[in-house]
């Protein structure tokens, strides 16, 4: 178990710039989770913790000592690969035994260790199967136990359940937090999944276009969004863009596109005339038939209504032809479809950003 | 056969894509048929004549006897000159595959790494030079290995030797020639197997490890094995049968059995013998090819009988 330090990372290929100056402290025994889309940075910072992609600029430190420049065999580091990587040729325990074997670990030694790892991924007496004859979860947690096998000092995880299906994919999301919480190994997760992130991360690390853009526990991201990328990428949200007409103390009076006037709290300096844009995330958009005069409130007309079983999905367009989504408990009667609405939110629940995308909410 | 978190509706599926009336409903079996027919014109019918052949005895001028006979395949089992020239085909096929394999497995997982437009055009390339006709590239070779060739030249001005090295009219010669014509072919079929083991099995072998070395034994190897072995086994076949480089780089004075073969049927018209020659040939490949894929699929059973599910 160690703590992980990356600093001022940068990785090019040829003239693009892949990873731009990243910068991550991973304490020990802490679960971080690498969040973006495809491209971001993610999986290229993963690897270079792995010591499989040489950083062009920056330094790795693991446990204080900088492995910038040693091998990966040589950085006692887990992985666990996006397909997993099992060995075709050898059987489950073979797998698991493998990095032992490498480390010159006695046999008696290594039977013990891979007995208890098929327990710890509860396939005890599975051992001498082939690997070919397991299912894709099973096959997922005999990665997971070959990479704990020799005890490294952190574990790296590569969209390690993308190839589950989705029921799958959350038992194994609690299968892996239990496993992380009792071992307490630091481990660095990559994935696009804003769920898996979310369940699984001490602390999420969205990143896009090669850089972080936020870093901070999974509700502090989720509800403090420090830039318009992340409030989008993290959690379903509605963008309203506007302008500022006015302001006054924490308030800014913002005329949106189409007409509608609402007031946002704005805790950084914005110059009334200034490109803002608002978001509003879907649940919570309060929707109700009656048409309020209320000054801080949007109108549309019920587009679409989808039923989804613990909440219902509407489409509501606005006078400026934009589409919002809002989210509403099942169990309220609908709004026939074509009906005019009116959608009110709690006022902190409103977030400011700038035409640079930068949050003017405050954090 | 993925034990999955819901086995009943999964088998449910499998039963309905089964159900598919498309699938049931075109009988693909017809489309063999041609290909059928053709392959007994062309292959079935002329060996089984061949067999038929070479169980009578030669009477001189192309004739042969009435009655069958079983001396053709006697005497191929008794004259150590036949003998011979069995052996030396054979150990000259099992050394250009070996060789092959040697040379070519390190080239092909090069390329298959390397990847990418730099590695589709160096197989391309091998691949066209190949397809030259290999007259053509043996005629070049006997320029080039002959007594006052390009490198017997260069041995001679280095003073690496006194007289000129015998390169060709030789087995040596032949190894040449016979590695020349497998070769190109074997890298091809090997940058396939190199292809299918993904760079992640390294990496992961690596991350634990593995030193390069061990990452090559114990991970790369093994799951080349049966590509290895059924590469190895196409350019055993290919030597086995290979009678231009024999007769081009050999010069008449190293007989396989093709060459043999050859001259005795269109030389001395001796229909039986060479039938005989040219089916015991066939019959060796086939019992070599039938033993290693046995031996191939039982080191894989072995591995599927530890499924014990």
């Amino acid at each position: 178990m160690a703590s992980v330090s990356l600093q001022n990372l940068y990785k090019f290929y040829g003239g693009a710039v892949v990873v731009e100056d990243v910068n991550l402290m991973v304490e020990q025994g802490e679960f971080v989770v690498l969040l973006g889309p495809s491209g971001c940075g993610k999986t290229t910072t993963l690897r270079m913790v792995a010591g499989f992609v040489q950083p062009n600029g920056g330094r790795i430190l693991i446990g204080g000592e900088d492995v910038t420049y040693v091998a990966p065999r040589l950085r006692y580091v887990g992985m666990v690969f996006q397909n997993y990587a099992l060995f075709p040729n050898m059987t489950v325990a073979e797998n698991i035994a493998f990095g032992l074997r490498q480390r010159r670990v006695p046999r008696a030694d290594a039977a013990k260790r891979v007995a208890e790892l098929l327990d710890l991924i509860q396939l005890p007496g599975r051992g001498d199967n082939a690997v070919g004859a397991l299912s894709g979860g099973q096959q997922q947690r005999v990665a997971l136990a070959r990479a704990l096998a020799v005890s490294p000092r952190v574990l790296l995880m590569d969209e390690p359940l993308g190839a589950l299906d989705v029921r799958l994919r959350e038992d194994m999301q609690l299968e892996l937090t239990r496993i992380q919480r009792r071992l307490g190994i630091t481990t660095i997760l990559v994935t696009h999944d804003q769920h898996e992130a979310m369940t699984l991360a001490d602390r999420i690390v969205v990143m896009s276009d090669g850089r972080i853009q936020q870093i901070g526990t999974p509700d502090h991201v989720y509800y403090n969004p420090c830039n318009r990328f992340v409030a989008e990428f993290v959690g379903r949200n509605n963008v309203l863009s506007g302008r500022v007409e006015a302001t006054r103390g924490d308030e800014a009076l913002i005329a949106l596109r189409g007409g509608t006037r609402i007031r946002v709290p704005a805790k950084k300096a914005v110059a009334a005339g200034e490109q803002v844009d608002v978001t509003i995330r879907p649940q919570h958009m309060l929707i109700s038939d009656t048409p309020a005069g209320d000054p801080d409130t949007i109108t549309g007309l019920v587009e679409e209504h989808r039923f989804l079983g613990n909440v219902v999905h509407y489409s509501i367009r606005l006078p400026s032809d934009d589409v919002v989504l809002v989210e509403s408990p099942a169990e309220t009667a609908p709004p026939a479809l074509g009906t005019g609405v009116s959608l009110t939110w709690r006022k902190d629940h409103a977030l400011l950003f700038d035409a640079r995308g930068q949050a003017l909410h405050g954090g | 056969m993925a034990a999955n978190a819901n086995p009943v509706r999964d088998d449910q599926a499998a039963a309905a894509t089964n159900r598919q009336p498309g699938r049931t409903g075109t009988r693909w079996e017809w489309f063999l048929w041609p290909a059928v027919l053709i392959s007994f014109m062309l292959l079935v019918f002329p060996q089984a004549n061949f067999i038929w052949l070479s169980l009578h005895a030669d009477l001189g001028l192309g004739q042969v006897s009435d009655a069958l006979t079983g001396e053709n395949y006697l005497r191929l089992l008794t004259d150590p000159f036949y003998l011979n020239a069995f052996w030396l085909t054979l150990y000259l096929s099992v050394a250009t595959a070996a060789f092959g394999l040697l040379v070519g497995f390190p080239a092909a997982y090069a390329l298959a790494r390397i990847g990418g437009w730099t590695a589709s055009l160096l197989l391309s390339l091998i691949l066209t030079t190949s397809l030259i006709t290999v007259v053509v590239k043996l005629i070049g070779l006997n320029i080039i290995l002959g007594a006052s060739g390009l490198i017997n030249q260069i041995v001679l001005g280095l003073s690496l030797s006194n007289s000129p090295i015998q390169m060709i009219n030789n087995e040596f010669g032949v190894f040449i020639g016979l590695v020349q014509y497998t070769l190109p072919l074997m890298i091809v079929l090997l940058f396939g197997v190199v292809q299918t083991i993904p760079v992640s099995l390294e990496e992961a072998a690596t991350i634990l490890g593995a030193t390069r070395a061990a990452t090559y034994w114990q991970v790369i190897l093994p799951n080349a094995r049966a590509g290895l072995l059924s590469s190895g086994l196409i350019a055993f076949n290919m030597s086995m049968g290979a009678f231009t480089s024999a007769v081009l780089l050999g010069g008449g004075r190293v007989r396989t059995v093709p060459v043999l073969i050859q001259q005795t049927i269109i030389q001395e018209t001796k229909y039986g013998e060479g039938a005989a020659l040219s089916t015991t040939l066939v019959g060796l490949a086939f019992l070599i090819n039938v033993a290693v894929i046995a031996y191939l699929f039982a080191g894989g059973r072995q591995r599927v009988g530890q499924r014990a599910d």
